[in-house]
């Protein structure tokens, strides 16, 4: 009974239950007695599912396929965006479930949009976790997962797959685990040291902390209702606009520089045109902002701050853009449509696509005035990555298809269209502040509570690129006849099969065909014959 | 010598005939019927229907006794096998392989480099003395034509020297002079090796020879002075700007090859203004088929490659491929070669260079007007010959629609030459000494009549082609 989907669930939640430890710790630390509970509970209770699985557990792990990777993935953020809430809802600072889900949504996704108007209000273990639900979910809490736990690495590259952002998914050792845990490691690195530069400058010891998962997740939570800008330390800021932009570079550069293979990272197209966008941004919107001579320092960093925190989608302020001049607030507005690399903690459609798919307009403009020459589209040196451009066509096709879904929900809440369309942008985008109603000054928290819902299932979207949300929704809600995980019964071997359809959230079992199941979904259910009764396994 | 031929295809059949004329006993096999009664009909030499790779055939054939093997076959797989066959058993016998695929060529190289140094004394990769790759051969010959401006075809002896095939144009000093006085004129330093006139006459140059307007010579002189050559030739040159390349398969793509690892060290050298003149040339690519074109954008990405037929003419109309600097006709169809490189020089290209079939296609090259005629199979019974005239033969270039031969080699100890001064020697008009060399390891340099030949040294001569006893007076026979 969907048993290893279950399995793997549960050791994800104690995790994330045991990252709780942190904030225990601070909460303990910093004697916020009512806290505590709010935050053993859920661990506790994380670690008792965790083990009760792990003690269950006889099979071998199974490879998974591809229809049962997404879902099983998809699944696996949903629950823990509940779990995550858990904490923040225990704790009494939010009004509303609804709340403290959104809260926890807009954590993991890395989004950074809070319902809060006062945050400073709350409890610094509270702030913490909040900060920290970003820093997991930034690089996955699969990929954390597979990295940590040695059953998952097999079959765990087709989780990480679901899970991670871009078109080109590699794996940078022969092992998964290996990259992953890789991975991990260079995050928490650049952690570490963001965290430790800004406690250098002048923070608050866990207030850096919370900063720089804040900015290696590229989410935007603060433990400050004004944002980084609060502190007043321009050191700090220079620090942040450094470390956005460093979070939203794809990781696997750094271990290709860590790995001495420099030339492959000179030649990545992806940064190459970060970096150029980065550079046109801020000189052009400098340019724009700057009335004065004398002012121009205070501008390029108001301006490199803010253009860092978009293009990477954190969210993280200093400055309220709405307070430009139009012309700069262009750049910022074109901006949410960019994000940042594919592999990196950003969201957004991602440089590689924009990238791909103005080379191939240059292809197509050169083929009108060529007709008979042969092109290629090469990335990061490559030639031959045509294949590329339908894949990278469609997920834009789809992405804008969620913003207008999005800002249709939004306008039926009663929102002004640009606030909608800007919200949508956001939401989709995992950036966090928008225009408008929804700028950086102002929160999330007086929507009606059906827009928050819509906008956590955009969040998640934007997270998990669309197609993996699509997929576990589509199969879920409007397939219910197809069983979304099915596996060969352990003790009856003789083409009897147990699905699980979570659509009824309830076992089935269905007589099948012994030749007919290879473990393909599609195959199960054709050629399923319905036994008369149901019977719950 | 004993000499067997496996293949009996046109390059096969061309090295038999070559052969024979030297007076050697060649068995030529092949499996194939109708190519085995042609070559029967047309050779005084054994031919035998059989599979070449059967050593028990081989050896009813009397392999034991042969002094080589040349393997010709379409398989470079066969062809390979059959030699570490025979080697297995016969490691006496030499063994010449033909290996068109670029890889295994490759790999055999590198493996013979490291075996060297680690063990003298192994055996070569599947017991094959020499493998040959006509495609690469001809690929470097129209890399250095190219090189050199396309003002002719450039045999390189070594890396400082070569011979340059070079027609001579109007206003030039040399037409009427007679080569005695030659060294007169001022910076003269060359040697003239032969002499191909208008009207198809070939010679050797003595005293008396003078040259007239559309004469060819070929000039042995340093590859650094190539240019400097054309002010007395006066051919004329035309800077490289703008290269098509037809035809991108074998030889095509070795080109693109070797053209994309000049432009990476033009790169630097542009930088600092170092770059020889035509080192850095914009390149259009011509095929017909649109997988290879695929392949070869995705292969040189800094060339631009057009899918088409190179005789449409709307497609030559629509890239301006008239106006370009240089044609390089280099597909598989030898004959088409010929006449695109002929019809786009008609229109307007400045230089061409045609890949042929072989050295015989040379002169109707030259009347159709394409500067440079690289021949194909030519190359391959050129170096055949060279390894099967002697170990102390190390090359041979028939040149002059192979009517004389440039022959590279070791000076025998036994030979009748040795001590002896060149003057002494030399028969003016029947052979000629163009490059001496006493001690292995330094450069060549223009023999004297004085210079006092030494055993052992390294020597270049000109011969007419099939004079073996000359050959032999020098290097001696084995």
């Amino acid at each position: 009974m969907a048993f290893s989907f279950l399995r793997i669930l549960t050791y994800v939640l104690g995790l994330v239950g045991t990252s709780l430890l942190l904030p225990l710790g601070i909460a303990i630390w910093k004697d916020e007695t009512s806290a505590i509970p709010a935050f053993l509970v859920p661990m506790l209770s994380g670690w008792g599912v965790a083990i009760t699985f792990w003690l269950r557990a006889h099979s071998r792990p199974r490879v998974f396929d591809v229809q049962h990777a997404f879902g099983t993935v998809g699944g696996i953020w949903i629950a823990i965006c509940l779990f995550g809430a858990l904490p923040l809802y225990f704790s009494g600072c939010f009004p509303s479930f609804t709340d403290a889900v959104f809260e926890s949504v807009s954590g993991f996704t890395t989004t950074g949009a809070s319902v809060l108007s006062d945050v400073e209000r709350l409890p610094i273990s509270v702030n913490l976790w909040r900060c920290e639900t970003h820093w997991l979910g930034g690089l996955g809490v699969i990929a954390l997962a597979v990295a940590l736990i040695p059953l998952l690495g097999i079959g765990g590259f087709r989780l990480i797959k679901a899970e991670t952002t871009g078109p080109d998914k590699a794996k940078l050792t022969s092992l998964i685990a290996n990259t992953a845990k890789m991975l991990w490691f260079i995050y928490m690195t650049l952690t570490a040291v963001q965290a430790f530069l800004l406690w250098h400058v002048g923070m608050e010891a866990v207030d850096a902390l919370a900063h720089a998962f804040s900015t290696m997740g590229t989410g935007g939570f603060s433990t400050r209702n004004a944002s980084v800008g609060a502190f007043g330390l321009p050191t700090a800021e220079w620090i942040c606009t450094a470390f956005m932009l460093l979070a939203s570079v794809n990781f696997t550069l750094y271990y290709r520089v860590l790995t001495g293979r420099f030339g492959e990272v000179s030649r990545d197209s992806e940064l190459r045109t970060l970096l150029a966008l980065v550079f046109c941004a801020v000189a052009f919107a400098t340019a724009v902002e700057c009335s004065s001579w004398s002012e121009i320092g205070t501008t390029l960093r108001s301006v490199a701050f803010q253009v860092a925190s978009i293009i990477s989608t954190t969210g993280f302020m200093t400055d309220d853009y709405l307070t430009w001049r139009p012309a700069a607030q262009v750049v910022i507005f074109i901006l949410f449509f960019v994000g940042g690399s594919s592999g990196s903690t950003a969201g957004g459609i991602k440089v590689i696509r924009w990238t791909i798919l103005g080379k191939q307009l240059r292809n197509e403009l050169r083929r009108i005035l060529h007709p008979h020459e042969v092109f290629t589209l090469s990335i990061n040196g490559c030639s031959g990555r045509e294949a590329f451009v339908p894949v990278v066509a469609s997920f834009v096709f789809v992405y804008m298809l969620l913003v207008l879904a999005t800002t249709l929900a939004g306008a039926l809440a009663g929102l002004d269209v640009f606030t909608a369309f800007t919200g949508a942008l956001s939401m989709v985008g995992n950036v966090g502040p928008a225009f408008g109603g929804l700028g950086p000054t102002s929160n999330y928290g007086a929507l009606a509570a059906p827009l928050k819902w819509f906008y956590m299932f955009a969040m998640l979207a934007g997270r998990l690129e669309i197609y993996t949300l699509l997929i576990l929704v589509g199969r879920t809600c409007f397939l219910r006849n197809h069983a979304l995980f099915c596996r060969t019964s352990e003790k009856s071997s003789e083409g009897r099969h147990v699905c699980f359809s979570s659509g009824r959230e309830r076992a089935r079992s269905y007589e099948l065909d012994p030749h007919s199941c290879g473990h393909e979904d599609r195959a199960c259910i054709e050629t399923a014959v319905k036994v008369g009764s149901t019977e719950d396994k | 010598m004993k000499i067997f031929i496996i293949g009996a295809g046109f390059t096969g059949t061309q090295l038999a005939r070559a052969l024979v004329l030297e007076r050697n006993n060649v068995i030529l096999i092949d499996n194939d019927p109708e190519r085995v009664r042609y070559a029967s009909d047309q050779l005084d030499c054994t031919v035998l229907e059989a599979d070449g790779n059967n050593l028990e055939s081989l050896e009813e054939a009397g392999i034991a006794s042969a002094d080589a093997l040349v393997t010709l076959t379409e398989d470079d797989e066969i062809n390979m096998i059959t030699c570490s066959l025979v080697d297995a058993v016969y490691p006496r016998i030499q063994k010449i392989a033909r290996v068109r695929n670029y890889a295994y060529y490759t790999a055999a190289d590198v493996a013979r480099r490291r075996t060297k140094s680690a063990m003298p004394a192994s055996r070569p990769l599947y017991g094959i003395d020499s493998m040959l790759n006509p495609e690469v051969e001809a690929a470097d010959a129209i890399s250095v034509a190219l090189e050199h401006g396309a003002i002719g075809s450039v045999i390189e002896l070594d890396a400082d020297f070569g011979i340059t095939t070079l027609s001579i144009g109007e206003g030039s000093p040399l037409v009427g002079l007679p080569f005695s006085e030659l060294p007169k004129l001022d910076g003269w330093h060359y040697l003239v090796a032969f002499v191909e006139s208008g009207d198809g006459t070939t010679s050797l140059p003595n005293g008396q020879t003078s040259l007239a307007v559309g004469d060819q010579i070929g000039i042995v002189s340093r590859l650094s002075e190539i240019s400097q050559l054309v002010a007395y030739t006066k051919t004329p040159q035309e800077k490289l700007r703008r290269v098509v390349v037809f035809g991108a398969d074998r030889v095509g793509s070795l080109l693109l090859a070797r053209q994309q690892e000049k432009l990476h060290v033009a790169r630097w050298k542009r930088l600092f203004g170092i770059s020889a003149p035509n080192s850095y040339q914009k390149v259009l690519v011509v095929d017909r088929d649109p997988d290879l074109c695929r392949e070869t954008v995705e292969r040189f990405p800094d060339v631009r490659v057009l899918c088409g037929d190179v005789t449409d003419e709307a497609l030559l109309t629509e890239e301006d491929i008239f106006s370009c600097d240089l044609l390089v006709a280099a597909s598989g169809n030898y004959e088409l070669n010929l006449v695109t490189a002929a019809y786009l020089k008609s229109r307007g290209v400045k230089k061409t260079i045609a890949l042929t079939a072989n050295s015989s296609y040379g002169d109707i090259a030259r009347k159709l007007g394409v500067d440079v005629a690289v021949p194909m199979r030519g190359t391959v019974v050129d170096s055949i010959l060279g390894h099967l005239r002697g170990r102390r033969v190390e090359s041979v270039h028939s040149v002059c629609n192979r009517r004389f031969e440039i022959v590279e080699g070791y000076i025998s100890p036994k030979s009748p030459v040795v001590g002896k001064r060149l003057q002494d020697i030399i028969d003016l008009g029947a052979y000629l000494v163009l490059l001496y060399c006493p001690v292995t390891g330094t450069s060549y340099e223009m023999p004297r009549g004085s210079t006092v030949l030494k055993a052992d040294a390294h020597v270049v001569l000109i011969t007419p082609a099939g004079d073996t006893r000359l050959v032999a007076r020098f290097c001696g026979k084995e």
